[in-house]
């Protein structure tokens, strides 16, 4: 049972970190980025590259040198993820939301056979790796490396919290998020901030790409596309655009999942968490902790 | 400017691209130019539908390139019949109308004999095209028992059977004294397949089955369901799905206190699963697998040629495919001609042609009379031989 | 359609009416009856005939999005349903395929009602991962059961026959796909024209005037969903004619995810539109055959290029282009889903 609580936590704390990423973008724009799970892939390239690049002198260094590496990569993803707003979202945003969808799936298309065309079909294997010795916690068995990486994750999301609750650009994201009109009219700049919420969300993305790669040590250019969607549902049960909400929501896909494979077995897994869902959001249309508001589309 | 206008020259441009289209495609004649299919002369095509995008998109490369090593060396012996021989590769992305339009593209192109088939549900909707075309095909991966039970005349396959691969871990399991066996798969038809014919076998008596467990593939973590493994007190696991997630579920297995014996099946034999599961997880790990150059004694020309050739190893289906091409070579020979009827029949008649499963020989069913599986072990970061099984 | 009968265009003149609209119908059924002129390859066949299937999928879920405003992506779920009810009922009972036509309608309209009747009422977003999850456990189900064939499906769907004539052979099969999907393209633009049609597009301009205008809004919009179903069924049927065997991976995310891509790409609401986004978003993935490992990468960058080109589609519905002059309807003044 608490294996299972910790299964599900450790899985949940990276749907959590891909979904914040999903939840902001929406939160801001309305788009559905469906290129963000694609993000996250890139995240685990770069921090490949940079270990392949650092050679024998990362290695040495251990988890240290991950945090440098994984810092890279935020910085390398998050301005992708800038880029890829500017290119091939901006110019719709005038445009009906569903184009923007459109784009987001070409964009998708576009990094994953990007990336096939870089590194090949071939999954890579990381060169560092996480493994260490397994402690038993409360009948559960964890290992150190598995406690760091959901830390690190946990700061990431108090970080976010903060930067989002605390600061002028947060406040600025959610005057936005509220009313873009409004906001352009009392002075802030809206494509600055709209590109600061794509940077902070795609390197939120990056950064679970690298600890993905670098604890379960495989990566391959289709890598994002599942993640993706995972993290789609997690910001939904969440309440998408809702922050703690995606983190919420990460954690509970999580759990479903664990808990939907050890009742039912793994091939009706995905059955189980979504026929869970559906059945959630009827009872409670907005997710868990969405408002209800009244629709104007 | 008017409305109607406009419209009309949309159309016009419309009207434009699409006859574009349709003239792109290939021009092999309308509906009134008849069949102008001339073979006799130039190379001998041999066509190969294969997985170059989609989740499988890491085997299609290993199959196009065991393919072309046979037709490289066949033409640098002079061809066949005193013709070249040209592989043309389509994908088919796993996806039964991606394959359906790669088939009938080879189709289209005039190919003698198909030498491809991967994914077993999108192969099983290009068996009636190139049965109609009287297209011979030679599927070198795909191995569901779907695609002989139609008994169409042109359907070979030259992978071993999920029955012959099942017997023999089967028998391996009794061997090393397993009591109880978890089966993994990853839900493809290819791997549950395998885990299916298994289980089977194991209702029968000792071993017997602990549980199953299937995984979704592409994923990166599969703690619950190795939990859910771990949970059925096996003392043998075997995975019946691929290298990707088969290192994955070696590691985890390991990491969550796992002791036991492990076994994966042939789509799982790639360097690249010992390098997934990291350090010495993968020592100890068996194998069911068909007999591999790594293994043959000899064969490390094959290897190196193989590299020297296209600066990566061998693969999954790479000696299959590579295979697959130089009995249809054989067949053609023998036959003395590309016409579909009479290679059919050549294959047929086909007896001890080595092959690197062994001697060749089709069933009445046009499967190997003899799946030479063997049970392979990881010994120092790689594969090796442990037990040929002749019995 | 483009015109809506008594509508008027922006600048107030009346707009043209069926006229046009029958000679670009008239036109793009000739285009597709002399196609096979040109090339009559099994490859251009197979080829066009899966652009057909594919326009006619578009025009269903044309219904569902364009029409009434619904967001779904897991239209490929009736697909799967149509396809996998009359491949298990031709393969198993040896029933022809037509007379699975009736069972096939009956189970979409079903499995409309069923998913439709619980979620309809929740937020298009919401409404959009419930579709997801919807489209997924159909694929799954399919994968994990016997009866469908398991992971590699049913195979040896026989081919099509109308009343003794054999349409199974590539041209005949498709010369009766130009047929039926020109009547269900055909058709879906006339519901769209109709009242009820009138009905979803008022529903999707603004739900709550449309119930206060003495709307039904709800069961409205779960009349849009089960016809969206009912041509899902109905090409589902005809797919598994054409490729004589289905597995469920014809049915995944991604099929509908292009699907959808067809809709929005050709132009929401508008007939000629989604025929031309279908045919685009079907072929070009054919044409870049050629491109080899380049394939999939031009592909979406050709999406992005048109849509960043023509955001409101290659060829819009009026009233979107209406809509444009007015700036993006809605999205500025929706409070819910603020940042938290």
């Amino acid at each position: 049972m608490s294996q299972l609580l910790w299964n599900g936590l450790f899985v949940g704390s990276f749907y959590a970190l891909v979904a914040l990423g999903y939840s902001m973008v929406y939160g801001i724009i309305k788009l559905l980025n469906f290129a963000h799970g694609d993000i996250y892939m890139l995240g685990a390239f770069t921090g490949f590259a940079v270990l392949t690049l650092g050679g024998g002198l990362v290695s040495s260094l251990g988890f240290l040198a991950l945090l440098v590496v994984l810092v890279v990569a935020m910085l390398a993803t998050g301005v992708f993820g800038l880029v890829l707003e500017q290119v091939a979202y901006r110019p719709l945003r005038n445009a009906p939301r569903l184009s923007v969808l459109i784009t987001a799936v070409g964009a998708s298309f576009a990094i994953e056979y990007g990336m096939r065309l870089v590194a090949g079909p071939n999954p890579q294997v990381y060169p560092v790796r996480l493994g260490g010795q397994a402690v038993e916690v409360l009948g559960a068995r964890l290992t150190l490396q598995q406690v760091g990486l959901v830390l690190i994750a946990v700061v990431l999301m108090a970080g976010l919290q903060w930067l989002v609750m605390g600061t002028s650009t947060g406040r600025a994201m959610r005057a936005i998020s509220m009313d873009p009109k409004a906001s352009l009219y009392m002075g802030i700049n809206v494509n600055k901030v709209i590109s600061r919420t794509f940077f902070l969300g795609s390197a939120l993305a990056g950064a679970a790409g690298v600890m993905a790669g670098a604890y379960y040590g495989k990566i391959d250019f289709l890598m994002g596309f599942i993640i993706g969607l995972k993290a789609f549902t997690a910001a939904v049960i969440g309440g998408i655009g809702n922050i703690k909400g995606a983190m919420l929501g990460g954690l509970a896909l999580g759990m479903l999942e664990s808990f939907g494979t050890a009742w039912l077995g793994g091939q009706w897994r995905d059955v189980f968490a979504f026929g869970f869902l559906i059945l959630f959001l009827t009872v409670r249309p907005t997710g868990i902790l969405g408002e209800r508001v009244t629709e104007r589309v | 400017m008017t409305h109607p206008a406009r419209r009309r020259r949309r159309f016009a441009a419309l009207a434009g691209l699409a006859s574009a289209a349709l003239l792109a495609s290939g021009c092999s004649g309308g509906l009134l130019s008849g069949g102008d299919s001339s073979s006799g002369s130039g190379p001998i095509r041999l066509g190969m539908v294969a997985p170059m995008s989609g989740s499988s998109a890491a085997i299609g490369p290993y199959m196009r390139n065991g393919a072309q090593l046979a037709v490289d060396e066949i033409n640098s012996k002079g061809g066949v019949n005193g013709r070249q021989l040209a592989l043309k590769v389509e994908d088919g992305a796993c996806d039964p109308k991606t394959a359906t339009a790669a088939a009938n593209k080879l189709v289209t192109d005039d190919i003698a004999i198909s030498v491809g088939g991967y994914c077993s549900g999108a192969t099983l909707p290009t068996l009636p095209l190139f049965n109609k075309a009287d297209i011979p095909m030679l599927i070198p991966a795909a191995n569901s028992n779907d695609l002989v039970d139609q008994h169409l005349p042109n359907v070979f396959l030259i992978n071993g059977t999920g029955t012959q691969q099942a017997d023999t871990a089967v028998a391996w399991m009794k061997k090393v004294g397993a009591k109880r066996v978890s089966l993994m798969d990853d839900n493809t038809s290819y791997s549950k397949n395998i885990a299916d014919l298994t289980a089977q076998l194991l209702s029968q008596g000792t071993p017997t089955l602990a549980g199953r467990q299937s995984v979704t593939p592409g994923e990166s973590d599969y703690s619950a369901n190795v939990n859910a493994v771990i949970s059925q007190h096996p003392d043998f696991v075997y995975w019946t799905g691929y290298y990707q997630e088969g290192g994955l579920i070696i590691r985890q297995l390991r990491q969550a206190g796992y002791t036991g014996d492990i076994m994966v099946a042939d789509g799982s034999v790639d360097q690249k699963l010992i390098d997934i599961a990291g350090g010495s997880n993968a020592d100890g790990v068996f194998a069911t697998m068909t007999q591999t150059p790594q293994t043959i004694p000899g064969a490390k020309q094959w290897i190196s040629d193989y590299k020297a050739k296209f600066g990566s190893e061998p693969g999954p289906y790479s000696t299959q495919a590579y295979d697959a091409v130089r009995v249809a070579a054989e067949a053609i020979k023998d036959a003395g001609s590309t016409d579909g009827t009479k290679v059919e029949k050549a294959l047929e008649g086909i007896d001890g042609f080595q092959l690197f499963s062994g001697p060749l020989k089709f069933t009445p069913d046009h499967t190997l009379s003899e799946g030479g599986f063997q049970i392979l072990v990881v010994d120092g970061g790689k594969f090796k031989l442990k037990d040929a099984m002749t019995q | 359609m483009r015109a809506t009968a008594g509508d008027t265009s922006q600048d107030g003149r009346p707009r043209r009416r069926l006229p046009g609209n029958r000679s670009l119908a008239g036109l793009g059924i000739l285009v597709a009856v002399l196609a096979p002129f040109v090339d009559a390859s099994d490859y251009a066949l197979s080829v066009m005939t899966s652009a057909l299937l594919f326009v006619m999928l578009a025009a269903g879920l044309n219904i569902v999005v364009g029409y009434c405003g619904l967001l779904d992506l897991g239209y490929a779920a009736f697909f799967a349903i149509g396809a996998y009810t009359s491949g298990i009922l031709a393969t198993r009972l040896h029933w022809p395929l037509l007379a699975t036509v009736p069972v096939v309608i009956a189970a979409a309209v079903l499995a409309g009602i069923v998913i439709g009747g619980p979620t309809l009422r929740l937020r298009s977003d919401y409404l959009a991962i419930v579709t997801l999850g919807f489209g997924e456990i159909i694929r799954i189900t399919a994968t994990n059961l016997s009866i469908t064939g398991g992971p590699s499906g049913i195979y040896g769907i026989p081919g099509l026959d109308v009343f003794g004539v054999d349409l199974s052979g590539p041209v005949g099969f498709y010369y009766a796909c130009v047929a039926i999907v020109a009547l269900a393209v055909l058709a879906a633009a006339r519901l769209g024209r109709s009242r009820i049609g009138r009905a979803w597009r008022f529903v999707r301009e603004d739900e709550d005037a449309a119930e206060a205008m003495g709307i039904h809004t709800y069961k409205v919009k779960l009349a849009a969903y089960i016809a969206g179903a009912i041509w899902g069924g109905l090409a589902g049927i005809l797919f598994g004619a054409q490729l004589t065997a289905i597995s469920p991976q014809s049915f995944t995310f991604l099929q509908s995810a292009l699907i959808l891509m067809a809709v929005v790409l050709g132009g929401m609401g508008s007939t000629p539109g989604i025929v031309v986004g279908a045919v685009f978003v079907s072929v070009l993935p054919e044409l870049l055959r050629g491109a080899a490992d380049y394939r999939f990468f031009l592909f979406g960058v050709l999406l992005i290029v048109v849509m960043i080109f023509r955001p409101q589609g290659v060829w819009p519905s009026r009233a979107a282009e209406r809509l444009t002059g007015r700036g993006r309807s809605g999205t500025s003044e929706e409070p819910e889903g603020a940042l938290q």
